[in-house]
């Protein structure tokens, strides 16, 4: 044990560490493009349906990079919009979801009375908020972002409630102990203990709005969007088009996931010490 | 001079879902003596760590009064120091932090926690955190975060119970040492007897069905103590004659379950 540094070092093993976990990426990757091949050559030759390959996918989307159109719009632009939906979206879930978790965590009456709302919502799937959506705000991009939004709180709301119940009660005690206040116990005690808890609930909550994409854009009234351009394929029968728009998704979601949270939740693990080896 | 007392206290813990009530004590009495080491002995389930709780102010009696320095027990208070027999360290915290964490009043918190920590040996440690320590460190730190609180009274709830024996005798004299210097008063739970009777200046025994005190026995200070003495063969002896005939050491129920109301 050294007696007293506390920092974490860069040591040779780590960068090899580093490049092993990006190449089981890579492993991985290649194995979810291998089964789509033989996914789509297997239809195209028992259903006769054009089935986008990953070769004819990736030339349409490098050709998408060029400038060409997908689906009526630039790639940028149907990326743009939806990120600007979606992102607009999360961050009024993340204000409303973490407060309402922070209340009901901290307040066991609340929690009693509110969680149940809660799970119900939890329980209603993306494509069924459309019609709610329509009804409220008619077509546009406030129903698009409503769907986001209502599909990102639960896991928000639960998880954060769940992580500050789930404070084990001697840190309570010792809190109480030393004299501490509520403010001072929350910000102090529960607050960082939870913040695994919470920074998990944020993450589902983010997944979710984005995978949400979809339905949520049925509802926009505009000709743009990355998952309107996937639901066109209904009407256009351009699929690779649409399958371009998954790759999108699919790429901006893990590059989302990887940047932010990944290396989040390192900071976290490592300010609560669960990441020391002995 | 009396720093703390328990009137008649019995405590009930009510199960809500079906209205029945454990009884956890039943009526005890017990006197606190100002610069004391009590220890406070007992199977599992007779009630210690509920009288600990009670004095700490973390429970409140169902009936009694549980009195400190004359007034009445309303919460816990830095005034009483509780080190408990679980992991408690804030583990995003550093040691330092963690000790920091308790001291009272607004200046100079790191001085007053650097020196407890090196009461306690463990100043080299303070930049380190809680997961870097081994169990019996822990503890130590959780013994000097206690003491930087400046507390009159010193709770212990088998701090040691999870450490190895011999990690455990050296805690004991530790704290024996930080008692002597210190004059404080300790209230020390344990259900190893051997340790009762190396620490303490009263064993207090305590027994289940309801909770309630069996016996207690006071001792002649002067440490470190001869257990090998024939007085202390006899008390030893005698001690866990009496913990073996108790219910609770019988396997029977750990106290006894009443329907509320009754």
């Amino acid at each position: 044990m050294n007696g007293g540094k506390a920092q974490f070092e860069f040591r040779p093993e780590t960068a090899r560490l580093m490049g092993k976990n990006a190449w089981n990426a890579f492993l991985g990757i290649l194995v979810v493009v291998l089964i789509w091949w033989s996914v789509a050559e297997a239809m195209m030759f028992l259903r006769g349906v054009p089935f986008p390959t990953p070769p004819e996918t990736f030339h349409a989307f490098w050709q998408a990079l060029m400038g060409a159109d997908v689906h009526g719009e630039g790639i940028f632009a149907h990326t743009n919009a939806s990120l600007q939906r979606w992102g607009q979206g999360y961050l009024i879930a993340l204000v409303l979801g973490l407060t309402l978790g922070l209340a009901f965590g901290t307040m066991p009456r609340l929690h009693e009375v509110g969680m149940v709302s809660v799970y119900v919502f939890q329980m209603i799937p993306g494509l069924a908020w459309i019609p709610i959506a329509m009804l409220i705000f008619g077509l546009g991009e406030t129903a698009t972002v409503f769907i986001i939004v209502m599909t990102a709180i639960p896991p928000l709301v639960i998880n954060t409630a769940g992580g500050i119940r789930e404070v084990p009660e001697v840190y309570t005690r010792v809190a109480r102990m030393s004299g501490k206040d509520d403010s001072a116990l929350f910000m102090n005690v529960l607050l960082p203990a939870a913040s695994l808890s919470i920074i998990n609930g944020m993450r589902i909550g983010l997944a979710n709005g984005w995978r949400v994409l979809i339905a949520a854009e049925m509802v926009v009234g505009v000709a743009l969007g990355l998952g309107f351009s996937i639901y066109q394929s209904r009407y256009s029968l351009d699929f690779t088009a649409s399958f371009v728009s998954i790759m999108v998704i699919c790429m901006i979601g893990l590059t989302i996931e990887k940047l932010l949270f990944v290396s989040m939740e390192n900071r976290v693990r490592n300010r609560l010490g669960l990441d020391r080896e002995d | 001079m009396i720093l703390a007392s328990m009137r008649n206290v019995s405590k009930v813990f009510t199960d809500t879902r079906n209205g029945r009530g454990l009884v956890a004590l039943n009526g005890i009495d017990l006197d606190i003596k100002e610069g004391e080491f009590l220890c406070l002995v007992g199977s599992s389930g007779c009630g210690k760590s509920t009288t600990l709780n009670l004095l700490a102010g973390f429970e409140s009696p169902t009936r009694g009064d549980v009195s400190f320095k004359g007034g009445k027990v309303n919460g816990p208070s830095p005034e009483r120091g509780v080190v408990f027999q679980e992991p408690s360290l804030y583990p995003w915290m550093s040691v330092l932090q963690n000790v920091m964490f308790s001291v009272q009043g607004d200046e100079g918190k790191e001085r007053v926690a650097m020196e407890y920590l090196r009461m306690v040996g463990l100043d080299g440690f303070a930049a380190s955190r809680p997961s870097d320590l081994s169990g019996g460190m822990k503890q130590r730190v959780a013994i000097a975060r206690a003491l930087a609180m400046g507390p009159d009274l010193l709770l212990m709830d088998e701090p040691f119970g999870s450490l190895d024996e011999q990690t455990r005798r050296k805690l004991d004299n530790e704290v024996l040492r930080l008692w002597k210097d210190g004059g404080k008063t300790v209230v020390f739970v344990t259900h190893n007897i051997e340790e009762a009777l190396m620490l303490g200046t009263r064993i207090v025994l305590m027994s289940a069905s309801p909770g309630r005190i069996e016996k207690e026995w006071t001792l002649e200070p002067g440490w470190p103590r001869d257990l090998s003495s024939p007085s202390m063969v006899m008390l030893k002896g005698e001690i866990i004659g009496m913990l073996q005939a108790c219910a609770c050491a019988n396997g029977a129920a750990p106290a006894r379950l009443v329907t509320i109301g009754e």
